[in-house]
């Protein structure tokens, strides 16, 4: 992982994603309440929140999957409907699921054009251009810092951290607007996530692309992150800056109950974030 | 390209750079060169049966007969290995190779339609068995062995049932049967003859279609997107592979391939036997699939190997006859090469992954 200093996030970031007052509820199971989020230009945001916290769902109404019940999604000022992740990707959301969607069987290469290949005419026939998409992966990759030991191997015989350097350099490569990450640390080794969080440096260091990071745990993530949320039973408990911050303190607001009223009462101790 | 500036290469790279060791490079040749492995089989096999025969086995004449069958089976084998590399099997296409040139004989003889016509007519009705094989299987959600266990039954019977099981004996058109089915190789004929020539073209036809496939598969979207939804389907999906479309199509390619070289099989014995096709030469052609080193566990094939595969089995089936064993010997063999190429492969699969980093 890489140790350069990372500029502030700048004070005038445009604003790339306002969700606003966002519930939803599966039957009787009520997922999420009255949540909203603020996303800026070149941001790294943190979801924080256990199991059953509203995190994913939150995330699938983003990425198109679930349709929320009340609240509007803001995406580059106007205002967006996803009837489908087709729709959320045409607004340039990309999502890497925790599975992420890799194709063990085919080569890095592959599949990081899986979907969008190039192709050559030869005697008429449309054919990949393997030569062309293997040249092509090989930059992007190096553009990225992301280093594997062949772009002709095949996925399955990289490892977990590599795999998903890989998936999030090929959500990278169509230009997204927002990246959201599930859990890309889960089930990764100590080593492995370095080079996950390093990836995520990088990009932060570029200030190109918003990130929406979803994890268990903000420990592992603190240093790569502008911004924390803790999702509590499905509302934003905690709004806080990791500029503003220390790791010690958000662990003893934690620590001091979830209940929506209780962090209120503990973050006004410290500094609330940009609700 | 993405509007991202570049980073400096190397200096903030992540991920680590894995040396290959000698053991790593073979097992990684032995899985990309699956058909290399095969052939060295097939290859000591020829040599075996020549020296067995004093010399019989390669004789024009022998030949062909061995070719003959390994077309026909290879045919089927290759359109049995696409549908593989999609995670699904298609036990009905003996039943397609029955009902495609009964059809086109049938039509032939009571409405005096030509076999070239019947024939594209025959391979049509392959490929609509096939779609609805798959449409079944990914609509409906039922496991494609039940689905086209139904459908051999349901064809089968059909096939049966029209002139109760009665033969038609297909007409002789040239040179429709000299191109597509020519009769076997006379010990009187030159190799350089019409007839000598022809004798082969069963089996070039499949070599051709092998070779169709094996392009559409390595060097084509549709074959990137059909290992995409053998290997992972969800993964697939969730990239935009229409993963549901591919194995309908790859049942439709399977189809017409059965249904042709049915069609080659009946212009060979001028006859549509209603059982041409027993679910045996379909279990024969999975046979194949796996001798040539295709998994059943999706996401990986190779239809040349296919074609190998089924020059194995048709050189045991009719090599050690030959030599003087029993006919029924050869089972014994194929069944152990069957269980031994399954082991081999899951072995090298096995070994491959665990050496990852």
């Amino acid at each position: 992982m890489n140790t350069q200093t990372i500029p502030p996030l700048a004070a005038d970031a445009p604003v790339v994603l306002e969700m606003s007052n966002i519930s939803k509820s599966f039957g009787a199971v009520t997922a999420l309440v009255d949540v909203s989020i603020k996303l800026r230009r070149g941001e790294v945001l943190a979801l924080v929140g256990d199991n059953g916290a509203g995190k994913s769902t939150l995330i699938k109404i983003l990425s198109g999957f679930h349709q929320p019940d009340t609240g509007t999604i803001v995406s580059q000022g106007k205002e967006v409907r996803f009837a489908s992740p087709r729709d959320a990707r045409a607004q340039g959301i990309e999502t890497v699921y925790q599975d992420l969607a890799l194709i063990g069987d085919l080569s890095v290469f592959h599949n990081m054009f899986l979907g969008r290949e190039y192709h050559k005419r030869i005697l008429g026939l449309n054919l990949l251009d393997n030569r062309k998409m293997r040249e092509q992966a090989q930059i992007y990759l190096d553009t990225l810092g992301i280093s594997i030991p062949s772009v002709n191997s095949t996925v399955d015989l990289l490892s977990g951290g590599q795999r998903q350097c890989i998936a999030v350099a090929r959500s990278i490569y169509s230009s997204p607007k927002i990246l959201v990450l599930d859990e890309p640390l889960a089930a990764l080794g100590v080593r492995e996530s370095a080079h996950v969080l390093g990836l995520i440096q990088n990009l932060r260091q570029q200030r190109q692309v918003s990130v929406i990071l979803i994890v268990h745990n903000y420990n592992q993530i603190f240093e790569v992150c502008d911004r924390i949320n803790f999702l509590h039973s499905g509302e934003v408990a905690l709004d806080a800056s990791t500029a503003d911050t220390s790791e010690e303190e958000l662990i003893r607001i934690v620590k001091s109950g979830l209940g929506r009223k209780a962090i209120d009462a503990a973050a006004a101790e410290v500094r609330p974030g940009i609700v | 390209m993405p509007p991202i500036e570049p980073l400096k290469a190397g200096k903030n790279a992540v991920g680590v750079k894995a040396p290959h060791t000698m053991t790593e490079r073979l097992l990684i040749l032995l899985s990309r060169y699956r058909e290399a492995s095969i052939a060295v089989v097939a290859i000591v096999l020829v040599i075996y049966f020549q020296v067995g025969s004093d010399g019989g086995f390669l004789s024009p004449q022998f030949m062909s007969v061995v070719l003959r069958d390994t077309g026909r089976l290879g045919l089927i084998a290759a359109a049995e290995v696409m549908l593989m590399i999609t995670g699904e099997i298609d036990l009905s296409l003996s039943a397609i190779f029955s009902i495609a040139p009964y059809v086109m004989a049938l039509m032939s003889v009571t409405w005096g339609v030509p076999l070239a016509v019947g024939a594209v007519i025959g391979v049509l009705i392959g490929v609509l068995v096939g779609a609805i094989n798959g449409i079944i299987t990914v609509r409906f959600r039922v496991p494609s062995l039940i689905t086209t266990v139904g459908m051999l039954f349901f064809l089968q019977g059909i096939v049966v049932s029209i002139y109760n099981s009665q033969p038609i004996v297909a007409p002789v058109e040239q040179p429709f049967n000299a191109i597509f089915g020519q009769s076997l190789y006379q010990p009187s004929d030159a190799l350089l003859s019409w007839h000598g020539v022809t004798a082969f073209t069963p089996f070039l036809w499949t070599v051709l279609i092998v070779l169709a496939l094996a392009l559409a598969l390595n060097r084509t979207t549709f074959g990137l997107h059909t290992i995409a939804t053998g290997s992972n389907i969800i993964g697939a999906r969730e990239i935009g592979v229409r993963a549901d479309r591919m194995k309908i199509y790859n049942f439709m390619i399977a189809g017409g391939c059965a249904a042709f070289a049915g069609i080659i099989n009946t212009a060979q014995f001028t006859s549509a036997d209603p059982q041409a096709g027993s679910p045996f030469l379909t279990l024969q052609a999975i046979a194949a699939a796996v001798i040539g080193g295709t998994s059943l566990l999706g996401g990986s094939g190779t239809v040349i190997g296919a074609l190998i595969g089924a020059f194995v089995v048709a050189s045991l089936n009719n090599g050690l006859v030959m030599i003087g064993a029993q006919a029924t010997v050869s089972d014994i063999y194929l069944g152990a090469a069957i269980i031994a190429a399954m082991i081999l492969s899951i072995q090298v699969d096995r070994l491959r992954t665990r050496r990852r980093l």
